[in-house]
Parts: structure tokens; C-alpha cells; sequence
């Protein structure tokens, strides 16, 4: 236990990747939730790339983090630009009230 | 390496007990604040383990950029304001149960994935050179990046420049009651629509339907 | 020549029935009537080249089927049989013709009658001239049709609907037999012409069949089918119950199918089929048998008929059974000379009956008539003409006839021939009988009708009586003139030829002088007697009615027999045909088909309709299951 290996740092990827994916439908709240888990996820992918690169000695796991790390920026990003246009159309964020999918 | 697992189990466990406080947590800003920690925590965990500038990156980012970003979404969207229940009180809170045992089944599923990989070392090989502990990160980074992955650089410049474009376009409100010249307008305007030559019969004047 | 005695009225048919709306109803009538007289002059000339130079020729018009070893032709075979059936059909048509033109006067669609008519002369014509099964079947079922267009011909009328279905589905059901017989004669014989069949069937006497689990003899198996056909179209017992019914029709539709052509196709079948008849004496003592049974069944039920054209409508369908009965016997020829005399002397009797209706204003009960004899005096002298013939008077044609027909029973010499002919003298009693009962109540006593004023009744005009007397020279007549030619009794009938087969010649002996004597005595009887109970004194019918109320009932609702066929065959095809209706169909075959499968379709997509609840964390919850599900999938691969 003492001894910190891979398998330590996997695991905590994984522990973060299912809150993450608990979030996404367990909340109540408001969608930008859903967007904060969304994050979540990702650092939790973050986590595994850059433990498999230090452990392995490969450094394209970092590269690819670095990435991540941009596309959820600019989704972020985007995501947010939605749900502000949305509130502006239909006045809410609440979950339950967002149903006009519904068919 | 005492130091070393201490640390470890305390950046870890704050991360864990904040990402479960972002999604339970009642305040929205509350939540965000707990993405902060959770961001900042995973940093210094990157800084630990050799990583350090992609900690750094993370946390000038994540934390100054993106959770800045909600922080303003939620502010000015008055969400804070909204207290509502965990729970409401749909029938759709049923699948909760459900949901918790499929995302259990999940983090189990990647748990074995792990050990699978601990009983058979040769599962992962190697792709680049070794590590070279003799530059820092940030120099083997450079190495790398503009050399073998200059394409995927550039490209994900695009996205970015993509990203701003489209979230100024979603978000663009036009000003209402502002009159504003449109030159192509202007410029395209033909005599046939500009000028009209009317016949006006004296004392009678001409009515126009404008 | 003689192609154009088959299609003059097939043309004729075609002109009234497509073009009576612009030609107009008197140039319809005008052209039905004259192309069929002209046929039926063309069929007096080629009787005239049979008898005098005999003309007998196979005219083939056309080929029909060709296919694998089955070769069917359109033809015309014009040998004694046919010329004679010729001449019977195409006279009565054309003067049933003339008739209607008469007495459907008063009918907005005359040009569709006559239309009607001509068809059905044209394919009588087919069914008697053919030189093979198939285009007599052709015939057969053209003449069916025809007479249900023609008894339903007042189709506004829901009981002329009915019977002229009953008509179709009774014969339907004989046809059923007829058709199996032609598919047993082209099993055993690879053909179906007749010259064909007649050589080989010698060679299949011995032949036996397994039919349903029994083991029968195919000439019988054959034999018996092809009766149950003509059963069916003769109006024979078991399937006599369309031709009361078929008295719906307008009158010359009664005189021209039930009296003289379509009926008699059944007797024509039995008798162009001799040389399989001789073959088989089981088959012919059931015919001798059913013929003699509905003789005596329908005379017993005319007795108590209130109905006139009913009344002649089951002394037809007694008639035939004499003819059948004297096919069964052997006698054949003497079955084509009554078909010959009794084709006038029933037409003389319906048409008759048609101008005393007419004279009432389309009244038919003979209760509602009487005393008539003076006003209506051609109509009263031309049906006592008729009614004598019928009844065998001496000397007119259906004495002739109907006595050969009981003394070639009674010189069969078995026990079935004197049963049968013992069974036609009673008949022949009493069908004078119902006969003088059916002339005394029309035409004599009190004057019974309370709506018409006896000064209003008239006789009928001129064209409607010209037929009548033309047919009342034929039935007093054609007895005599012809009774040489059909029947001769010195053994030898070379007017026949080949067209009937005898395997023993007919006896050439004369039954005793107190047997021929027998029968010409009772019907003279049976006038004072006939007389006396329902002119002089009409309490004794009714006594008699009163005394014996079962057998009066038993009479009145002709042996109960459309009863029966209610109970035993209708009422269970109706509760079949609803429950296939209502629970196969519409509960197995619709649910697993169309309905089944739109409401299936319908609930689906109600259930799916569910899934799109508009939520989107639902949305996520659900590619979260999936996720876990492709992730376990390769975990466990």
C-alpha cells in the first residue's frame, strides 16, 4: 500500500471517472452541472494518460493530455455559450423543465 | 517512500471527496468552487509525480480559464439563486438505484481492467523513446510536440479559433432600434429601385404608400 | 348455313343488349324476334335434310383447347339428336319472343329481355350442338346463367333476387357432379370428345374405381355423376326446390326455360350419353327410379297448389321425371319424342297461363279466378288444347308420348319397370286431375276476383295469341305426325342412327289390349270427376282438406322438403360461413395480419414514444447503459 505504483493512480482515475458519470444523471440541479461533470470525466482521462506516461517513460501520453486538456476547453467553452443562449430563449436551466425533445 | 503515499493519499482524497461534492453539493456556485479544488488538487498530484508542466498548464487553464468561465455562466444566469431539492419529486427518480449500480459496474469493470494488466506486464509497449530524466518535462515536451505532432498542433489551434468563433456567433445579440449601414446595401442599390418619375397633375399632389 | 343458326341469336343478343338504348325498345324487340325465327327456320331445314337425305355432319368453327393430350374444339354436331333439339329450341324461342313482345308491353326494359332471351337461346344452342363435354358444359353453365339473369329479371323485387339465387346455387350443386364426371371420363379416357369417349368405353366396362372408400364400377361412378348433374338442371327430386321458385320470372321466361329448353338439357344429356348409359343397368334403374319418384311427387303437390304458374311449374317438373324414366328404362328415343311434344304443350299452358294474368292484371292465384270463359274465349279454347295434350287425351300428341313412355315400362319386364309403370298411371290420373282443377277454377264457376270487374278483363291481343295457336297445332299435331319417325315399332330405328345407342334392341311387342286401354280410360274419368268437385261442389275438396289436415299440410308445403334443406343445409352453411367470418377472419387472420399488426406497430411506438421524454440526462443515462454494455462485452471477450 505504501508502495505508490500505476494501479494507485489508475484508480483514482476510475474513482473519478464514475462520479463524473454519476453526476451527469443524478443531479437535480441545472444543466451546468451536467457540464461540470463533463470536466470531471476528463480529468479523470487526464489522469490516466499522464500516469501511463511517466510510469512507461512515454511521453505521448503528456502530449495527449495537452490536447485533452484544449478540446475541453473549447467545449467548455462552447457548451456554455449554449446554455446561455437557451436561457435567454426559454428562461430556465432547471432539468426537469428542459424537455423540448420530447416526442 | 513514506512522503511520497502521504501525499499521494491526501491530494487524492481530496479530489475525490470534491468531485463528490460537485455534484451534490445544493449551491451551484458551491459546486464550482469544489471543481476548483478538484482541479488544484489533481495539479499538484501531476507536480508530484514529474509532470510539472502539465500541472502547471492545468491549473493556468482549467482553473483560470474554464472554472472562471462557469463561475461567470452561473453568476450571470442567476442559478445560485435557485435552491432546488436533490431529489425532485418526479417519478423519475426511480432509475437512481439503477444508475448507481451501472456506474459501480463501470468503476469495477476499469478496476480489472488494472489488474488484468498487472498479471501480464507485456500487455503495454512502449511507443517513444525512454524517458529522459536529464531535461526537464517542459524541454522533452517541446521535443516532441513541434516535431512529431506538429499536425495535431496545428489542428487543435483550429478547434480553438473554431470554438471562439462559434460561441461568439451563438451568443451575438443584435442591438435592437440601432440603425446601421449595410454598404453592400448601399452599394447594390439600382436607379430602378431609387428613382420613380410620377405624372402630377396640377393643384392634386401624389400620395405615396410608404 | 347452319353456324349461322348458332350465332344469328348470339348477334341478336349483343344488338339488344349494347345497343337497345339507342336503337329503341320495338326495333330490339323487332330484331331478337326475327333473327331467332329466322334461326329457327334454318333448324326446320336441316330436321327436314336429317330425315329426308340424313345429313349428318361435325362442323368444326374453331379450336378451342389444345393443350398436352386434351383437344377441345368449338363445333357444331348436327346429327338426329341435335336437329331435333334444333328445332325445339330455336321454335320456342322465337315464339316466346313474339310473345313477350306482347306481354312485357308494359315493361320499361324490354330491350334487356329480349337481350336475355336471345343469350339463352344461344347458349341452349351450344349445350345441344356440341361434339364434346366441354362445350356442353359451356352450354350447360351459359344457360344457367342465362336463367338467373332472366328469373331475376325484376330485380327490385327481393323474392325474385332470392330464387334466382336459389336457382344458380341448386344447380351449382348438380354442376359440381356433371363436372366431376367430365374430369372422371377425361381420367380414364384422355379425351373428352364423344365419338372418342363412346368407342372406348367397351374396353372400361369391367374397370373399378375407388371413390370415397368404395369400391364402385367407373362406368357407374361415371354414369351417376353426370346424373346428378342433370338432376340438377331437370329439376329432379332432392334438387327440384329452385324451379317452384323460379316461377318469379316473368311468364315467357317460364314457358321458354322451365318448359321447354333448359329443363330438358338434363333429359338431353342422359340421352347423348346413351352409349354410356346402356353400359351401366345399376345407374339406370336409380334413374328410373328418381325419374318415376319426382313424377309422382310433384303430381301430388300440384293437387293442392293455389298458384297457376306453380301449378304447371311442378306438372314440368313431373314431365320430366316421365322423361327420365323412360331413359332409365331403356327407352330412349321415347324420352326425346315426349321432350318434343311436351316442349309445345307446356309452352301452350304457360303462355296460355301468361295471357290469363294478364287478363287479371298480373294476378296469379287461382282463387281469385273463375267464370272467366265467355271473355276470354281463344285463351279458354287454346288452354283446354294444352290441358288435353298434357294429360294424354287420345289421339293428341302427349297420349302418343306419355303412353309409350308406360308401355316400354311395362315391356322392360322387371320388377322396377312395372312398379314404374303402375306408379305413371296413377300419375298420369293424377295430373288429369290437378289439370282440370287448374282450368275449372280459371275459367268457370263464380267469379271470384274482388279488386278487377269482370266487364275489365280482355282477351289479349293479337300477338300474343299467334304463338298460342301456332303451338296448340304443334301439341295437337305433332303427336301423330311424328310418333313414326321417333318411335317406330318394328324394331329398328334407323331415324336414330348413331346418335342413341340401344345395346338390345326394344322390344317390338305391344303390351296387353286391357294395359292400353288403362290408361286413356282414367284420364277420360278424371274430366267428370275433376268437374264435379270443383265446379258443382266445392265442399268436398275442402272436406277432404279438413279430414285429412296432415297430409293436406304435408301436400301444401311440398313435402317439407325446402324445410328440410333449411335445417340440414343452410342453417349450418350460414352458422359456418359466420363463424369463419367472425373468429377466423376477423380474429386470427386480421389479428396476425393487417389489424394485428398496425396495432402492434402502434403500441410500439407508444412504448418508444416513451424514450424520448425530452430529458437530457435520461438521454446520458441511457448511453451510459450502452457504454457499460459494449465495456463489458470486450471485458468478457
Amino acid at each position: 500500500m505504501t508502495e505508490i505504483g500505476l494501479g494507485h493512480y489508475l484508480t483514482l482515475g476510475a474513482v473519478i471517472f464514475s462520479i463524473g458519470i454519476i453526476g451527469i444523471f443524478l443531479n437535480r440541479k441545472n444543466i451546468i452541472v451536467i457540464l461540470m461533470s463533463i470536466e470531471l470525466i476528463l480529468l479523470a482521462v487526464n489522469i490516466n494518460l499522464v500516469a501511463f506516461s511517466i510510469f512507461l517513460g512515454d511521453i505521448a501520453g503528456q502530449v495527449f493530455t495537452l490536447f485533452i486538456l484544449t478540446v475541453a476547453a473549447a467545449e467548455a467553452a462552447i457548451g456554455l455559450a449554449i446554455i446561455v443562449v437557451y436561457y435567454r430563449n426559454s428562461g430556465t436551466i432547471r432539468v426537469e423543465e428542459i424537455d423540448k425533445l420530447k416526442g | 517512500m513514506i512522503a511520497h503515499s502521504i501525499f499521494f493519499y491526501t491530494f487524492s482524497i481530496i479530489a475525490v471527496i470534491s468531485a463528490i461534492m460537485v455534484t451534490v453539493s445544493k449551491n451551484t456556485v458551491h459546486s464550482v468552487f469544489f471543481l476548483i479544488l478538484d482541479f488544484i488538487s489533481i495539479s499538484c498530484l501531476f507536480i508530484m509525480i514529474g509532470a510539472e508542466f502539465l500541472g502547471m498548464i492545468m491549473l493556468i487553464v482549467y482553473v483560470g480559464a474554464v472554472a472562471v468561465l462557469f463561475l461567470f455562466v452561473v453568476m450571470m444566469l442567476n442559478v445560485a439563486q435557485q435552491k432546488n431539492q436533490w431529489f425532485a419529486s418526479e417519478a423519475s427518480s426511480g432509475h437512481i438505484p439503477v444508475g448507481l449500480i451501472i456506474s459501480t459496474i463501470i468503476f469495477f469493470e476499469l478496476i480489472i481492467v488494472i489488474g488484468g494488466w498487472k498479471y501480464k506486464p507485456d500487455l503495454f509497449d512502449l511507443n517513444n523513446s525512454v524517458n529522459n530524466f536529464s531535461v526537464s518535462n517542459t524541454h522533452s515536451l517541446g521535443q516532441v510536440l513541434y516535431t512529431d505532432y506538429i499536425h495535431v498542433f496545428q489542428l487543435s489551434g483550429m478547434i480553438l479559433l473554431v470554438a471562439m468563433i462559434g460561441a461568439i456567433v451563438l451568443t451575438f445579440r443584435k442591438r435592437l432600434g440601432v440603425k446601421t449601414q449595410s454598404y453592400l446595401k448601399q452599394i447594390s442599390r439600382e436607379r430602378s429601385e431609387g428613382v420613380e418619375v410620377l405624372e402630377v397633375e396640377n393643384n392634386k399632389g401624389v400620395k405615396f404608400d410608404d | 348455313m347452319e353456324i349461322s343458326i348458332l350465332f344469328l341469336p348470339l348477334v341478336a343478343s349483343i344488338i339488344a343488349g349494347f345497343f337497345g338504348k339507342y336503337i329503341g325498345d320495338k326495333n330490339s324487340e323487332f330484331i331478337t324476334s326475327g333473327l331467332v325465327s329466322i334461326s329457327a327456320f334454318l333448324s326446320i331445314f336441316v330436321l327436314y335434310q336429317v330425315i329426308v337425305n340424313q345429313y349428318e355432319e361435325n362442323i368444326v368453327i374453331a379450336a378451342w383447347i389444345n393443350s398436352g393430350s386434351l383437344d377441345v374444339n368449338w363445333s357444331m354436331l348436327i346429327d338426329p339428336l341435335s336437329a331435333v333439339m334444333l328445332v325445339v329450341v330455336t321454335s320456342i324461342s322465337s315464339l316466346v319472343h313474339i310473345y313477350s313482345i306482347g306481354y312485357m308491353s308494359h315493361d320499361p326494359h324490354k330491350p334487356r329481355f329480349m337481350a336475355y332471351l336471345s343469350l339463352f337461346t344461344f347458349a341452349m344452342l351450344m349445350l345441344v350442338t356440341s361434339d364434346n363435354f366441354i362445350q356442353l358444359f359451356f352450354g350447360w353453365e351459359g344457360v344457367g346463367l342465362c336463367s338467373y339473369f332472366l328469373i331475376g329479371f325484376w330485380f327490385k323485387k327481393e323474392s325474385a333476387n332470392a330464387a334466382a339465387i336459389k336457382a344458380f346455387v341448386v344447380n351449382r350443386v348438380g354442376d359440381f357432379g356433371f363436372a366431376l364426371g367430365i374430369f372422371l371420363i377425361f381420367y380414364l379416357f384422355g379425351t373428352v370428345n364423344y365419338s372418342e369417349v363412346f368407342q372406348q368405353i367397351p374396353t372400361v366396362v369391367d374397370k373399378d374405381l375407388l371413390f370415397l372408400g368404395i369400391e364402385i364400377k367407373a362406368i357407374d361412378l361415371i354414369c351417376l355423376l353426370l346424373f346428378i348433374g342433370a338432376m340438377g338442371k331437370s329439376a329432379q327430386i332432392l334438387l327440384h326446390t329452385w324451379l317452384p321458385d323460379a316461377m318469379e320470372g316473368p311468364t315467357p321466361v317460364s314457358a321458354l326455360i322451365h318448359a321447354a329448353t333448359m329443363v330438358t338439357a338434363g333429359v338431353f344429356l342422359v340421352v347423348r350419353c346413351s352409349p354410356i348409359y346402356e353400359y351401366s343397368p345399376l345407374i339406370l334403374n336409380l334413374i328410373t327410379i328418381v325419374g318415376m319418384t319426382t313424377a309422382f311427387f310433384a303430381a301430388t303437390v300440384a293437387l293442392v297448389q293455389t298458384d297457376i304458374k306453380k301449378i304447371i311449374a311442378y306438372s314440368t317438373c313431373s314431365q320430366l321425371g316421365y322423361m327420365f324414366f323412360a331413359a332409365g328404362v331403356g327407352a330412349y328415343n321415347v324420352a326425346m319424342f315426349h321432350l318434343f311434344t311436351h316442349a309445345f304443350f307446356k309452352a301452350l299452358l304457360f303462355l296460355g297461363s301468361g295471357s290469363v294474368i294478364h287478363a287479371f292484371k298480373d294476378e296469379q292465384n287461382i282463387n281469385n279466378m273463375g267464370g272467366v270463359w265467355k271473355k276470354l274465349p281463344y285463351t279458354y279454347i287454346l288452354m283446354i288444347i294444352g290441358t288435353l295434350a298434357l294429360t294424354g287425351f287420345p289421339f293428341l300428341s302427349g297420349f302418343y308420348s306419355k303412353d309409350a313412355i308406360i308401355e316400354f315400362a311395362y315391356l322392360k319386364g322387371n320388377t322396377t319397370g312395372y312398379y314404374a309403370a303402375g306408379i305413371g298411371i296413377f300419375t298420369a290420373f293424377l295430373t288429369s286431375i290437378y289439370s282440370w282443377r287448374l282450368i275449372f277454377k280459371t275459367f268457370h264457376g263464380n267469379y271470384n276476383n274482388k279488386e278487377i270487374d269482370i266487364e275489365k278483363t280482355h282477351e289479349s291481343p293479337l300477338v300474343m295469341l299467334l304463338p298460342l295457336i301456332i303451338l296448340a297445332i304443334g301439341a295437337i299435331f305433332a303427336g301423330f305426325l311424328f310418333k313414326d319417325l321417333f318411335i317406330s315399332h318394328s324394331g329398328d330405328n334407323h331415324f336414330w342412327a348413331e346418335s342413341i345407342k340401344f345395346l338390345e334392341p326394344l322390344s317390338a311387342e305391344h303390351p296387353p289390349t286391357w294395359f292400353l286401354f288403362l290408361t286413356p280410360c282414367l284420364v277420360l274419368l278424371s274430366i267428370p270427376i275433376a268437374y264435379y268437385l270443383f265446379v258443382k261442389n266445392k265442399n268436398i275438396p275442402n272436406q277432404i282438406a279438413n279430414i285429412n289436415k296432415p297430409l293436406y299440410n304435408f301436400l301444401v308445403n311440398k313435402w317439407y322438403f325446402d324445410e328440410l334443406y333449411e335445417v340440414i343445409f343452410i342453417k349450418p352453411s350460414k352458422k359456418l360461413g359466420l363463424f369463419l367470418w367472425k373468429f377466423c377472419d376477423g380474429k386470427i387472420i386480421d389479428k396476425f395480419g393487417p389489424d394485428g399488426i398496425s396495432s402492434f406497430v402502434k403500441r410500439c411506438s407508444i412504448k418508444a414514444n416513451k424514450f424520448q421524454s425530452g430529458f437530457i440526462y435520461q438521454y446520458a443515462f441511457v448511453m451510459l447503459l450502452g457504454f457499460s454494455a459494449l465495456l463489458t462485452f470486450l471485458i468478457v471477450k
